[in-house]
Protein backbone atom coordinates (compact mmCIF):
# COMPACT_ATOMS: atom_id res chain seq x y z
CA UNK A 1 0.00 0.00 0.00
CA UNK A 2 1.19 3.40 -1.17
CA UNK A 3 2.73 5.43 2.13
CA UNK A 4 3.06 2.41 4.13
CA UNK A 5 4.55 -0.69 2.39
CA UNK A 6 7.76 1.25 1.38
CA UNK A 7 8.04 2.66 4.81
CA UNK A 8 8.13 -1.39 6.44
CA UNK A 9 11.11 -2.94 4.23
CA UNK A 10 12.88 -4.87 6.40
CA UNK A 11 16.29 -4.73 4.51
CA UNK A 12 16.41 -1.14 4.27
CA UNK A 13 15.41 -1.31 8.60
CA UNK A 14 18.94 -3.32 8.58
CA UNK A 15 20.76 -1.23 6.20
CA UNK A 16 19.55 2.05 8.65
CA UNK A 17 20.06 0.27 11.90
CA UNK A 18 23.66 -0.53 10.28
CA UNK A 19 24.22 3.30 9.33
CA UNK A 20 23.48 4.16 12.54
CA UNK A 21 25.88 1.95 14.53
CA UNK A 22 28.71 3.37 12.02
CA UNK A 23 28.20 6.61 12.59
CA UNK A 24 27.78 5.78 16.15
CA UNK A 25 31.20 7.29 18.02
CA UNK A 26 32.86 3.98 19.73
CA UNK A 27 31.62 3.66 23.37
CA UNK A 28 29.38 6.46 23.14
CA UNK A 29 25.79 5.84 24.77
CA UNK A 30 22.99 8.02 23.56
CA UNK A 31 19.55 8.45 24.55
CA UNK A 32 16.94 9.39 22.41
CA UNK A 33 13.39 10.67 23.61
CA UNK A 34 10.43 9.93 21.47
CA UNK A 35 8.04 12.60 22.03
CA UNK A 36 5.17 11.12 20.96
CA UNK A 37 3.04 8.19 22.13
CA UNK A 38 2.64 7.00 18.39
CA UNK A 39 6.62 6.64 18.05
CA UNK A 40 6.48 4.77 21.08
CA UNK A 41 4.13 2.45 19.20
CA UNK A 42 5.80 2.21 16.11
CA UNK A 43 8.90 1.31 18.24
CA UNK A 44 7.32 -1.32 20.43
CA UNK A 45 5.06 -2.83 17.76
CA UNK A 46 8.04 -3.47 15.43
CA UNK A 47 10.98 -4.15 17.97
CA UNK A 48 13.14 -1.36 16.80
CA UNK A 49 15.07 -1.33 19.86
CA UNK A 50 16.07 -4.88 19.46
CA UNK A 51 17.17 -3.32 15.91
CA UNK A 52 19.14 -0.61 17.33
CA UNK A 53 22.83 -0.63 18.36
CA UNK A 54 23.21 -1.18 21.87
CA UNK A 55 24.90 2.14 21.92
CA UNK A 56 21.10 4.18 21.69
CA UNK A 57 18.95 4.01 23.96
CA UNK A 58 15.21 5.23 23.49
CA UNK A 59 13.12 6.88 26.25
CA UNK A 60 9.69 7.57 25.91
CA UNK A 61 8.26 11.39 26.34
CA UNK A 62 5.05 13.03 27.18
CA UNK A 63 3.51 13.00 24.00
CA UNK A 64 -0.17 10.84 24.78
CA UNK A 65 -2.61 13.96 25.36
CA UNK A 66 -5.04 11.12 27.18
CA UNK A 67 -1.84 9.95 29.49
CA UNK A 68 -1.25 13.78 31.09
CA UNK A 69 -4.59 14.86 31.76
CA UNK A 70 -4.75 14.95 35.78
CA UNK A 71 -7.36 13.08 37.39
CA UNK A 72 -9.04 16.28 38.38
CA UNK A 73 -9.88 17.06 35.15
CA UNK A 74 -11.35 13.68 34.18
CA UNK A 75 -13.74 14.02 37.75
CA UNK A 76 -14.90 17.36 36.35
CA UNK A 77 -15.57 15.92 33.04
CA UNK A 78 -17.45 13.02 34.68
CA UNK A 79 -19.29 16.22 36.97
CA UNK A 80 -20.14 17.51 33.86
CA UNK A 81 -21.37 14.30 32.33
CA UNK A 82 -23.96 14.12 35.27
CA UNK A 83 -25.68 16.93 35.08
CA UNK A 84 -28.96 16.87 34.08
CA UNK A 85 -29.96 17.48 30.19
CA UNK A 86 -26.45 17.14 29.41
CA UNK A 87 -25.31 14.99 26.51
CA UNK A 88 -21.19 14.06 27.21
CA UNK A 89 -19.72 13.68 23.73
CA UNK A 90 -16.02 12.03 23.88
CA UNK A 91 -13.20 10.60 22.04
CA UNK A 92 -13.38 6.57 23.02
CA UNK A 93 -9.95 6.91 24.80
CA UNK A 94 -10.56 9.05 27.49
CA UNK A 95 -14.18 6.60 28.50
CA UNK A 96 -11.43 4.26 30.32
CA UNK A 97 -9.08 6.82 31.77
CA UNK A 98 -9.70 6.82 35.99
CA UNK A 99 -10.24 10.06 37.93
CA UNK A 100 -10.69 10.11 41.20
CA UNK A 101 -14.52 9.08 41.28
CA UNK A 102 -13.97 6.43 39.07
CA UNK A 103 -14.07 7.26 34.52
CA UNK A 104 -16.93 8.33 32.27
CA UNK A 105 -17.23 4.83 31.15
CA UNK A 106 -18.73 3.87 34.86
CA UNK A 107 -20.64 7.35 35.12
CA UNK A 108 -22.26 5.93 31.63
CA UNK A 109 -22.87 2.69 33.50
CA UNK A 110 -24.54 4.56 36.59
CA UNK A 111 -27.13 6.58 33.45
CA UNK A 112 -25.47 9.80 32.73
CA UNK A 113 -25.68 10.04 28.46
CA UNK A 114 -21.82 9.53 27.37
CA UNK A 115 -21.60 8.85 23.78
CA UNK A 116 -18.59 8.12 21.66
CA UNK A 117 -17.56 10.65 19.01
CA UNK A 118 -14.55 10.32 16.41
CA UNK A 119 -14.81 14.43 15.37
CA UNK A 120 -15.84 17.30 17.62
CA UNK A 121 -17.88 17.68 14.56
CA UNK A 122 -20.02 14.71 14.97
CA UNK A 123 -20.46 16.53 18.53
CA UNK A 124 -21.93 19.51 17.11
CA UNK A 125 -24.42 17.48 14.86
CA UNK A 126 -25.45 15.54 18.40
CA UNK A 127 -26.23 18.93 19.35
CA UNK A 128 -28.38 19.88 16.04
CA UNK A 129 -30.27 16.76 16.20
CA UNK A 130 -30.84 17.21 19.99
CA UNK A 131 -31.89 20.99 20.68
CA UNK A 132 -33.66 20.10 24.10
CA UNK A 133 -30.27 18.63 25.56
CA UNK A 134 -26.97 19.95 26.76
CA UNK A 135 -24.32 18.64 24.33
CA UNK A 136 -20.81 19.03 26.10
CA UNK A 137 -17.74 18.07 24.24
CA UNK A 138 -14.47 16.90 26.05
CA UNK A 139 -11.72 18.37 24.12
CA UNK A 140 -8.10 16.87 24.45
CA UNK A 141 -5.65 16.80 22.67
CA UNK A 142 -2.10 18.35 21.44
CA UNK A 143 -1.96 20.94 18.41
CA UNK A 144 -3.41 17.99 16.24
CA UNK A 145 -6.48 18.10 17.73
CA UNK A 146 -7.27 21.50 18.72
CA UNK A 147 -7.54 22.42 15.30
CA UNK A 148 -10.50 20.26 14.71
CA UNK A 149 -12.08 21.56 17.86
CA UNK A 150 -11.57 24.84 16.75
CA UNK A 151 -13.27 24.67 13.51
CA UNK A 152 -15.98 23.13 15.40
CA UNK A 153 -16.30 26.33 17.06
CA UNK A 154 -16.26 28.67 14.49
CA UNK A 155 -18.89 26.60 12.59
CA UNK A 156 -21.11 26.16 15.99
CA UNK A 157 -20.85 30.37 16.21
CA UNK A 158 -21.56 30.29 12.10
CA UNK A 159 -24.53 28.31 12.96
CA UNK A 160 -25.80 30.20 16.31
CA UNK A 161 -25.70 26.41 17.82
CA UNK A 162 -27.05 27.90 21.48
CA UNK A 163 -27.08 24.06 23.13
CA UNK A 164 -23.24 23.10 21.93
CA UNK A 165 -19.62 23.31 24.31
CA UNK A 166 -16.36 22.76 24.61
CA UNK A 167 -14.74 21.42 28.20
CA UNK A 168 -11.54 22.64 26.55
CA UNK A 169 -8.31 20.43 27.81
CA UNK A 170 -5.87 21.17 24.70
CA UNK A 171 -2.63 21.32 25.56
CA UNK A 172 0.88 22.60 23.91
CA UNK A 173 3.45 20.60 23.35
CA UNK A 174 6.44 22.77 23.59
CA UNK A 175 6.11 22.97 27.23
CA UNK A 176 6.10 20.09 28.88
CA UNK A 177 9.43 19.08 26.68
CA UNK A 178 10.78 22.82 28.02
CA UNK A 179 9.80 20.74 31.68
CA UNK A 180 11.53 17.39 30.55
CA UNK A 181 14.60 19.29 29.64
CA UNK A 182 14.54 21.50 32.54
CA UNK A 183 14.12 18.33 35.12
CA UNK A 184 17.87 17.51 37.07
CA UNK A 185 17.62 13.55 36.52
CA UNK A 186 16.63 13.39 33.14
CA UNK A 187 19.76 12.81 30.54
CA UNK A 188 18.81 13.26 27.10
CA UNK A 189 21.41 13.67 23.47
CA UNK A 190 18.73 14.33 21.16
CA UNK A 191 14.77 14.15 20.49
CA UNK A 192 12.66 12.38 18.17
CA UNK A 193 10.41 14.81 17.04
CA UNK A 194 6.17 14.46 16.69
CA UNK A 195 5.04 14.13 12.90
CA UNK A 196 1.63 15.17 12.95
CA UNK A 197 1.52 17.75 15.65
CA UNK A 198 4.67 19.35 13.34
CA UNK A 199 1.92 19.30 10.67
CA UNK A 200 0.12 22.00 12.53
CA UNK A 201 3.02 23.78 14.45
CA UNK A 202 5.53 23.43 11.69
CA UNK A 203 9.32 23.35 13.00
CA UNK A 204 9.76 26.50 15.10
CA UNK A 205 8.72 25.80 18.28
CA UNK A 206 11.40 23.14 18.43
CA UNK A 207 14.28 26.06 17.76
CA UNK A 208 14.42 26.71 21.63
CA UNK A 209 15.46 23.03 22.11
CA UNK A 210 18.58 23.05 19.81
CA UNK A 211 19.48 26.83 20.50
CA UNK A 212 18.63 26.77 24.71
CA UNK A 213 19.60 23.21 25.43
CA UNK A 214 21.61 22.17 22.72
CA UNK A 215 19.72 18.68 21.91
CA UNK A 216 19.18 18.31 18.06
CA UNK A 217 15.39 17.48 17.02
CA UNK A 218 14.52 15.54 14.11
CA UNK A 219 10.47 15.73 13.73
CA UNK A 220 9.74 11.87 12.17
CA UNK A 221 6.85 10.00 10.73
CA UNK A 222 5.08 6.80 12.18
CA UNK A 223 6.26 3.90 9.89
CA UNK A 224 9.15 1.88 10.93
CA UNK A 225 11.60 2.86 8.49
CA UNK A 226 10.25 6.93 9.35
CA UNK A 227 11.53 6.43 13.38
CA UNK A 228 14.85 4.71 12.39
CA UNK A 229 16.02 7.16 9.74
CA UNK A 230 15.47 9.85 12.51
CA UNK A 231 17.42 8.25 15.23
CA UNK A 232 19.91 7.87 11.87
CA UNK A 233 19.90 11.50 11.46
CA UNK A 234 20.03 12.13 14.83
CA UNK A 235 23.01 10.03 15.31
CA UNK A 236 24.54 11.69 12.47
CA UNK A 237 23.95 15.15 14.07
CA UNK A 238 25.94 14.21 17.11
CA UNK A 239 28.97 12.73 15.45
CA UNK A 240 29.04 15.99 12.85
CA UNK A 241 29.24 18.17 16.21
CA UNK A 242 25.58 20.24 14.67
CA UNK A 243 22.46 20.81 16.53
CA UNK A 244 19.83 21.72 14.64
CA UNK A 245 15.73 20.94 14.16
CA UNK A 246 15.38 19.16 10.85
CA UNK A 247 12.57 17.12 8.96
CA UNK A 248 12.74 13.65 8.10
CA UNK A 249 8.73 13.66 7.68
CA UNK A 250 9.13 15.54 4.42
CA UNK A 251 5.97 13.79 2.48
CA UNK A 252 3.37 15.70 5.30
CA UNK A 253 5.42 18.54 7.53
CA UNK A 254 5.41 21.58 6.10
CA UNK A 255 8.38 23.80 7.73
CA UNK A 256 5.67 26.66 8.66
CA UNK A 257 3.05 24.19 9.57
CA UNK A 258 -0.51 24.55 8.57
CA UNK A 259 -1.32 28.47 9.01
CA UNK A 260 -4.80 28.03 8.13
CA UNK A 261 -4.99 25.65 11.37
CA UNK A 262 -3.24 27.77 13.86
CA UNK A 263 -4.74 30.37 12.70
CA UNK A 264 -7.98 28.71 13.57
CA UNK A 265 -6.53 27.89 17.24
CA UNK A 266 -5.39 30.82 17.62
CA UNK A 267 -9.46 32.61 16.89
CA UNK A 268 -11.21 30.09 19.13
CA UNK A 269 -8.21 29.76 22.08
CA UNK A 270 -5.83 31.26 24.31
CA UNK A 271 -2.99 29.79 26.28
CA UNK A 272 -3.95 29.73 29.78
CA UNK A 273 -1.66 31.07 32.73
CA UNK A 274 -0.92 27.28 33.89
CA UNK A 275 -2.16 24.19 33.17
CA UNK A 276 -2.14 20.87 35.54
CA UNK A 277 0.47 18.33 33.56
CA UNK A 278 0.20 14.63 34.84
CA UNK A 279 3.64 13.54 36.26
CA UNK A 280 5.12 16.78 35.48
CA UNK A 281 3.15 19.55 38.14
CA UNK A 282 2.12 22.78 37.03
CA UNK A 283 3.50 24.06 33.89
CA UNK A 284 2.87 27.79 32.59
CA UNK A 285 1.29 28.59 29.41
CA UNK A 286 0.78 24.93 28.59
CA UNK A 287 -3.04 24.67 27.47
CA UNK A 288 -5.36 26.32 26.16
CA UNK A 289 -9.00 27.78 26.59
CA UNK A 290 -11.41 29.33 24.56
CA UNK A 291 -10.93 33.00 24.42
CA UNK A 292 -13.91 35.38 25.80
CA UNK A 293 -15.48 35.65 22.66
CA UNK A 294 -16.59 31.93 22.61
CA UNK A 295 -18.14 32.13 26.25
CA UNK A 296 -21.06 31.17 24.64
CA UNK A 297 -19.62 28.19 24.06
CA UNK A 298 -17.28 27.39 26.71
CA UNK A 299 -18.47 24.62 29.22
CA UNK A 300 -16.24 26.22 32.08
CA UNK A 301 -18.01 29.24 31.29
CA UNK A 302 -21.59 27.83 31.10
CA UNK A 303 -20.79 25.17 34.21
CA UNK A 304 -19.58 25.83 37.80
CA UNK A 305 -17.14 22.70 37.60
CA UNK A 306 -16.14 21.69 40.72
CA UNK A 307 -12.29 21.89 39.68
CA UNK A 308 -11.13 19.96 42.72
CA UNK A 309 -7.35 18.57 42.61
CA UNK A 310 -6.74 14.84 42.87
CA UNK A 311 -3.60 13.45 44.14
CA UNK A 312 -2.33 10.64 41.39
CA UNK A 313 -2.41 6.98 43.14
CA UNK A 314 0.54 6.11 45.45
CA UNK A 315 1.54 3.21 43.38
CA UNK A 316 1.20 4.58 40.11
CA UNK A 317 4.44 5.88 38.46
CA UNK A 318 2.68 7.48 35.46
CA UNK A 319 4.97 10.33 35.99
CA UNK A 320 8.10 9.19 35.76
CA UNK A 321 7.40 6.91 32.38
CA UNK A 322 5.91 10.32 30.67
CA UNK A 323 8.86 12.28 31.91
CA UNK A 324 11.62 8.94 30.41
CA UNK A 325 12.70 8.74 34.13
CA UNK A 326 12.01 4.79 34.23
CA UNK A 327 10.67 2.25 31.57
CA UNK A 328 7.43 0.95 31.47
CA UNK A 329 8.70 -2.46 32.96
CA UNK A 330 10.28 -0.61 35.85
CA UNK A 331 6.74 0.80 37.56
CA UNK A 332 6.04 -1.68 40.68
CA UNK A 333 2.58 -1.96 39.28
CA UNK A 334 3.41 -3.11 35.50
CA UNK A 335 1.46 -5.93 34.49
CA UNK A 336 0.30 -6.82 37.85
CA UNK A 337 -2.13 -4.30 39.45
CA UNK A 338 -1.62 -2.42 36.46
CA UNK A 339 -3.43 -4.03 33.14
CA UNK A 340 -5.32 -2.53 30.07
CA UNK A 341 -8.47 -4.67 31.68
CA UNK A 342 -7.78 -2.52 35.05
CA UNK A 343 -5.42 0.27 34.54
CA UNK A 344 -4.40 2.18 37.20
CA UNK A 345 -2.48 4.91 35.19
CA UNK A 346 -3.30 6.60 32.29
CA UNK A 347 -0.14 5.13 30.07
CA UNK A 348 -1.78 2.30 30.66
CA UNK A 349 -5.35 3.14 29.76
CA UNK A 350 -4.18 5.14 26.64
CA UNK A 351 -4.05 3.02 23.72
CA UNK A 352 -1.23 5.05 23.14
CA UNK A 353 0.79 5.35 26.60
CA UNK A 354 3.61 3.87 26.71
CA UNK A 355 2.55 1.52 29.68
CA UNK A 356 -0.06 -0.18 26.78
CA UNK A 357 2.54 -0.35 24.32
CA UNK A 358 5.22 -2.21 26.07
CA UNK A 359 2.03 -4.35 27.63
CA UNK A 360 0.58 -5.13 23.97
CA UNK A 361 3.64 -6.11 22.38
CA UNK A 362 5.60 -8.40 25.17
CA UNK A 363 7.98 -6.22 26.59
CA UNK A 364 7.37 -7.25 30.44
CA UNK A 365 11.58 -6.85 31.21
CA UNK A 366 15.00 -5.40 29.60
CA UNK A 367 16.18 -7.02 26.43
CA UNK A 368 13.52 -8.59 23.63
CA UNK A 369 10.03 -9.50 24.10
CA UNK A 370 8.85 -12.14 26.29
CA UNK A 371 6.33 -15.09 24.14
CA UNK A 372 2.96 -13.44 25.49
CA UNK A 373 0.79 -16.31 25.77
CA UNK A 374 -2.25 -15.59 23.31
CA UNK A 375 -5.57 -14.49 24.89
CA UNK B 1 -3.04 -5.56 0.77
CA UNK B 2 -5.46 -3.71 3.19
CA UNK B 3 -4.06 -2.01 6.14
CA UNK B 4 -4.95 -2.99 9.49
CA UNK B 5 -7.01 -0.93 11.54
CA UNK B 6 -4.63 0.60 14.39
CA UNK B 7 -5.57 -0.35 17.76
CA UNK B 8 -3.92 3.31 18.66
CA UNK B 9 -5.33 6.00 19.97
CA UNK B 10 -8.18 8.77 18.20
CA UNK B 11 -7.38 11.64 20.18
CA UNK B 12 -3.90 12.30 19.64
CA UNK B 13 -2.73 13.16 16.14
CA UNK B 14 -0.51 9.69 16.06
CA UNK B 15 -3.47 8.07 13.97
CA UNK B 16 -4.13 10.60 11.41
CA UNK B 17 -4.51 8.75 8.92
CA UNK B 18 -3.87 9.19 4.78
CA UNK B 19 -6.85 8.94 2.85
CA UNK B 20 -7.64 9.57 -0.72
CA UNK B 21 -10.17 12.14 -2.31
CA UNK B 22 -12.79 10.55 -3.89
CA UNK B 23 -15.39 13.60 -4.44
CA UNK B 24 -15.21 17.00 -3.07
CA UNK B 25 -18.01 18.99 -1.55
CA UNK B 26 -21.03 19.54 -0.23
CA UNK B 27 -19.46 22.76 0.87
CA UNK B 28 -16.29 22.57 3.11
CA UNK B 29 -16.09 18.67 2.83
CA UNK B 30 -14.86 16.07 1.34
CA UNK B 31 -15.07 12.23 0.76
CA UNK B 32 -12.00 10.72 1.41
CA UNK B 33 -11.39 6.76 1.07
CA UNK B 34 -9.06 5.02 4.04
CA UNK B 35 -8.83 1.18 3.76
CA UNK B 36 -11.90 0.98 1.38
CA UNK B 37 -14.09 2.79 3.62
CA UNK B 38 -15.56 6.10 3.10
CA UNK B 39 -15.50 8.95 5.48
CA UNK B 40 -16.21 12.72 5.22
CA UNK B 41 -14.11 14.93 6.25
CA UNK B 42 -13.86 18.64 6.61
CA UNK B 43 -11.27 20.47 4.35
CA UNK B 44 -11.07 24.40 5.28
CA UNK B 45 -7.69 23.77 6.37
CA UNK B 46 -6.39 22.36 3.04
CA UNK B 47 -8.27 24.05 0.49
CA UNK B 48 -8.14 23.75 -2.45
CA UNK B 49 -8.40 20.11 -3.06
CA UNK B 50 -9.55 17.54 -5.78
CA UNK B 51 -10.51 13.70 -6.10
CA UNK B 52 -7.13 11.63 -6.22
CA UNK B 53 -5.15 13.62 -3.57
CA UNK B 54 -3.87 12.49 -0.56
CA UNK B 55 -5.21 14.43 2.46
CA UNK B 56 -3.79 13.35 6.33
CA UNK B 57 -7.19 13.08 8.26
CA UNK B 58 -7.93 13.49 12.09
CA UNK B 59 -10.82 13.71 14.04
CA UNK B 60 -12.86 14.28 11.04
CA UNK B 61 -10.52 16.83 9.67
CA UNK B 62 -7.97 17.06 7.27
CA UNK B 63 -5.10 18.72 8.74
CA UNK B 64 -1.96 18.00 5.40
CA UNK B 65 -2.01 17.44 1.63
CA UNK B 66 0.74 14.70 0.94
CA UNK B 67 3.36 15.02 -1.58
CA UNK B 68 2.98 13.01 -3.94
CA UNK B 69 5.47 10.16 -4.45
Amino acid sequence: MRFVDEFRDGTLARALAREIAGALPPGRHVVLMEVCGGHTHTIAKHGLEDLLPPGIELVHGPGCPVCVIPMGRVDDAIWLAEQPGVLFATFGDMLRVPGGRGSLLEAKARGADVRMVYSPLDALALARRNPDREVVFFGVGFETTAPATALTLLRARAEGTPNFSVFCNHVAIAPPLRAILDSPGVRLDGLIGPGHVSTVIGLEPYRFIAEEYGRPVVVAGFEPLDVLQAAAMLVRQLADGRCQVENQYLRVVRPEGNRRALAAIDETMELRETFEWRGLGQLPASAFRLRPAFAAWDAEARFELPADRVEDPRACQCGEVLTGAIKPFQCRVFGSACTPEHPIGTCMVSAEGACAAYYAYGRRAAGPPAKVPAR
Amino acid sequence: MTRPRRATCITCGDVAVEGRVVAVGPGDTATVEVDGRREQVAVELVRPVAVGDSLLCHAGIALARLERA
